[in-house]
């Protein structure tokens, strides 16, 4: 039921990281947060920042810029935490993501939304619902599920080389 | 109805856990009375249970066995070993009727009917006397059928001319019943005008008995033309039982000249309600005694009591944020407030802690199953000896525990025990054994297993190791270290591969899935004598009382369990020592920098401090920038994205909000040792 109504809700929270505008499903959002004191967990990964006290639970964080794969940049008044619902392996799971800032929630219907270009694409298509233009901008729908799980750093973007086996996937869908 | 089903068959089921667990006592000593007396009690119990729920197919089977344990108790058939298999079988079969939706599959029909046949067997060996039984089921109610009668007998005077004697009567009257009789002289005249031939007594009589009145009516058949005769029936239940109705009675035939029915009735009434509202006392005081017993231990369903927990450990971690406020902030009085506080929260924690603990009993009973089934399917005599059962641990420890401990138990049985034969060769006796023994030690419970089978020779592991290209042949190792290679996945010394063990899929299952509930398994085995395998577990798992330290303006939590003593030391000490190692207490100690082991930079500080904890067998010292002091940690997970950070065993929220992480020591240990070890290389 709940899962219906939540699939039916087509408003998204965009949020920026660089100079790139990404979005998000208000359904996988549960919380902005802004940003607080994170305790590291040593030896762990460079993206995973380590945890933070919401509200007595403990909250794995992950830097997003690192996860893409981008340059890690200073946190500044704008950067926030977004707590995220992930389904993992089935389980839902918590985790919180730090973006550079949070844009706004927008309404964009399905038919809005549209299937990234299967050639030259800069990003992995498993990542990506697709992309939608608004306000002369785009913004890259994420599949939030995908981008944050486990897996090390699953760089967005598509390396030079990888390039071709993708495109080749692609082409056979 | 469906929740109460589900509780017929949680209850059902640890009927059945203590069915077989007094079986498998009574096989080693069938004559034991008591033993036979709890099988029927509870058989009967399961039985009385299963009707009530509508599980009428268990009621019936439950019914057969439970007339074969009363023919035992009744000393009416011989407890034989083949009846203790066929029962053991058809507790089996119980379990499996648990289950409602096994009704249609055919081999669980299959098997219900040989049992039914079996259990038929057992009962009737050569079809004996269906009619013993039922004089036995007779005796089950003998109040209820009891009537009380009033009686009135008034010879004729002339009763004696045909040679009746009415004492007979009475007596014949006294056979049926209980019976109290009043004898009335009243009518008898002085002794000049008596006449020797006439009877001038007459009797009033009160009787309680099972017969119907035609019993009565038949006593005086053949007078009841020459007397008057009245039989009142006055209640429902033997009022003679009564004392004071007795005595009333008895009083009232002292002063009157004859008693009377309207004032037996009226006494009768009084009586009557007098044993009714006693008897439902009688029940009442039952149930108030059931009611007892199950206060002793309520069922709650593990939901609540998670919430509890959870309910606990948030007042715990508030009361952590009280006290620091109240240090940080002087309010007068606020101090003792707090400290109270602090006690009646460290109380309700041990009390909501102890809750969700459980005894390893019932564990222990599965496995004297366990043994007496593999012992009999390896033709292996072996006693089973089991302590401590009433240990107590958390209820998801002992889930847990389950499969490792069976198959450690096995590997007992299957490797460990020689045959008999081989036994007797090297002098030991026949039987073999093996003990399974709990004890707490500290804040963890330890669990052994012992056996004194063949051991594990550690050249033979060596041999194997090197063969599997585990370890290299000129490397050094010693004898401890070479049995720990047991735990190595793929590792099994068996020489042939049996039902029960040997492919190999053993130990390092065993050690994964006792470190899953944070406890640590160690083994230790001498040739020929046998082996004993320990395993150390932590009593609960959500609270642990730890060591605040600080490293680098972060704070972590070591358990305080693992540790052993603080020493402060020179920063220039640590840097500078050889091969890791400092003199403590003139004690050589190794020691890890916490500081270098997070690639942390050196702290500016003169002085630091080492956390001597406690691993395997040796100390081994953590360096820290200072110890902040105990706190009680409430351990949450780190969640899935640090499922691979298992050094931390979780994380805690500290009294100012700020996230510390709990190291697991000895993880954190073999994590570093095993860096350093290739560093070494």
């Amino acid at each position: 039921m709940e899962q219906e109504i939540t699939s039916k809700i087509n408003s998204y929270l965009t949020f920026k990281l660089g100079d790139e505008e990404f979005a998000a499903h208000v359904g996988k959002v549960l919380n902005i947060l802004e940003m607080t004191k994170i305790t590291q967990v040593p030896k762990a990964p460079d993206y995973l920042k380590g945890v933070i006290n919401l509200r007595g639970a403990v909250l794995p964080v992950i830097d997003a810029r690192i996860k893409f794969g981008m340059p890690e940049a200073e946190y500044t008044t704008n950067t926030c935490i977004i707590v995220l619902d992930i389904d993992l392996d089935g389980d839902s799971v918590h985790v919180g993501a730090i973006v550079d800032s949070v844009q706004a929630v927008l309404e964009i219907d399905n038919n809005q939304i549209m299937p990234l270009p299967t050639l030259g694409s800069r990003y992995k298509s498993e990542f990506i619902i697709g992309m939608s233009k608004v306000d002369e901008k785009f913004i890259i729908i994420l599949n939030m599920d995908a981008v944050f799980s486990i897996d090390e750093i699953t760089a967005l973007k598509v390396n030079a080389e990888m390039n071709a086996d993708s495109a080749d996937v692609e082409k056979v869908e | 109805m469906d929740s109460f089903k589900k509780k017929f068959i949680e209850e059902a089921s640890e009927l059945i856990d203590k069915l077989e667990v007094t079986l498998l006592e009574l096989e080693k000593n069938p004559d034991d009375p008591t033993q036979i007396q709890q099988v029927f009690r509870v058989m009967h119990t399961l039985k009385g249970n299963s009707s009530m729920f509508g599980f009428d197919l268990i009621d019936k089977f439950t019914h057969n066995l439970e007339t074969v344990y009363d023919l035992i108790r009744n000393n009416q058939l011989p407890l034989t070993p083949q009846v203790l298999n066929v029962t053991l079988a058809s507790i089996d079969h119980l379990k499996a009727m648990l289950d409602e939706g096994n009704y249609d599959d055919p081999d669980f029909l299959t098997t219900h009917n040989g049992l039914i046949a079996k259990i038929d067997q057992l009962i009737n060996p050569d079809k004996p006397n269906e009619e013993k039984k039922s004089e036995v089921k007779d005796e089950h109610d003998p109040d209820a059928v009891i009537h009380t009668y009033y009686i009135m007998f008034e010879p004729r005077q002339d009763i004696f001319r045909n040679g009746t004697n009415p004492l007979y009567l009475l007596d014949e009257l006294a056979g049926l019943g209980q019976s109290k009789v009043f004898a009335h002289f009243n009518r008898v005249p002085l002794l000049d005008s008596i006449n020797p031939d006439y009877c001038y007594v007459y009797w009033e009589a009160i009787i309680a008995t099972e017969q119907a009145v035609n019993a009565i009516n038949d006593v005086f058949l053949f007078v009841e033309s020459e007397s008057t005769l009245e039989i009142q029936k006055i209640a429902d239940l033997n009022l003679l039982s009564d004392t004071k109705f007795v005595e009333e009675v008895t009083q009232l035939s002292n002063v009157q000249k004859d008693i009377g029915y309207v004032a037996v009735q009226k006494l009768a009434g009084q009586a009557a309600a007098r044993l009714n509202k006693q008897k439902s006392e009688v029940v009442k005081r039952e149930r108030i005694g059931f009611r007892d017993k199950s206060t002793a231990s309520i069922r709650v369903s593990s939901d609540k009591l998670d919430s509890l927990m959870n309910l606990v450990s948030e007042l715990v971690t508030t009361q952590a944020r009280l006290s620091l406020f109240a240090e940080e902030n002087n309010v007068p009085g606020l101090g003792p407030i707090v400290e109270n506080v602090q006690k009646l929260s460290r109380q309700l924690r041990d009390i909501a802690f102890s809750i969700v603990l459980i005894p390893i009993e019932n564990l222990f009973g599965r496995f004297q199953r366990l043994v007496r089934d593999l012992s009999l399917e390896l033709k292996k005599d072996v006693e089973f000896l089991t302590e401590g059962a009433d240990t107590e641990l958390d209820k998801t420890i002992i889930e847990n525990l389950s499969d490792p401990l069976m198959h450690i138990l096995r590997n007992s049985l299957d490797h460990g025990i020689e045959e008999a034969g081989i036994r007797v060769a090297s002098g030991k006796p026949t039987k073999g054994k093996i003990a399974l023994i709990a004890f707490y030690s500290g804040a963890s419970v330890i669990i052994q297993i012992s056996d004194d089978g063949a051991g594990i020779d550690p050249e033979v592991i060596r041999e194997k190791a090197i063969q599997k290209g585990i370890i290299t042949p000129e490397r050094k190792m010693s004898k401890k270290e070479i049995l720990d290679l047991v735990f190595l996945p793929g590792f099994s010394t068996a020489k042939k591969v049996t039902d029960v063990s040997g492919r190999g899929v053993g130990m390092d299952v065993v050690k994964k899935k006792i470190a899953e509930i944070r406890g640590e398994v160690d083994i230790d085995s001498e040739v020929g004598m046998g082996t004993t395998i320990t395993i150390k577990l932590p009593l609960t798992l959500s609270i642990i009382d730890g060591l605040l330290v600080s490293i680098n303006k972060t704070a972590y939590v070591i358990p305080l369990a693992a540790i052993d003593k603080i020493y402060a030391i020179e920063k220039a000490k640590i840097y500078s020592a050889f091969n890791n190692l400092v003199t403590l207490d003139g004690k050589q100690i190794s020691f890890f920098s916490l500081r270098k082991e997070f690639n942390l930079s050196p702290s500016d500080e003169e002085l630091e401090q080492v956390v001597v904890v406690n691993y395997e067998d040796n100390c081994v010292g953590l360096v820290v920038d200072f110890v902040i002091g105990e706190y009680q940690a409430v351990l949450k997970p780190l969640g899935k994205h640090y499922k691979n950070h298992d050094v931390f065993s979780g994380a805690t929220i500290l009294g100012d909000g700020t996230v510390a992480l709990v190291m697991d020591s000895n993880k954190i240990i073999k994590e570093f040792a095993k860096i350093q070890t290739i560093k070494v290389k």
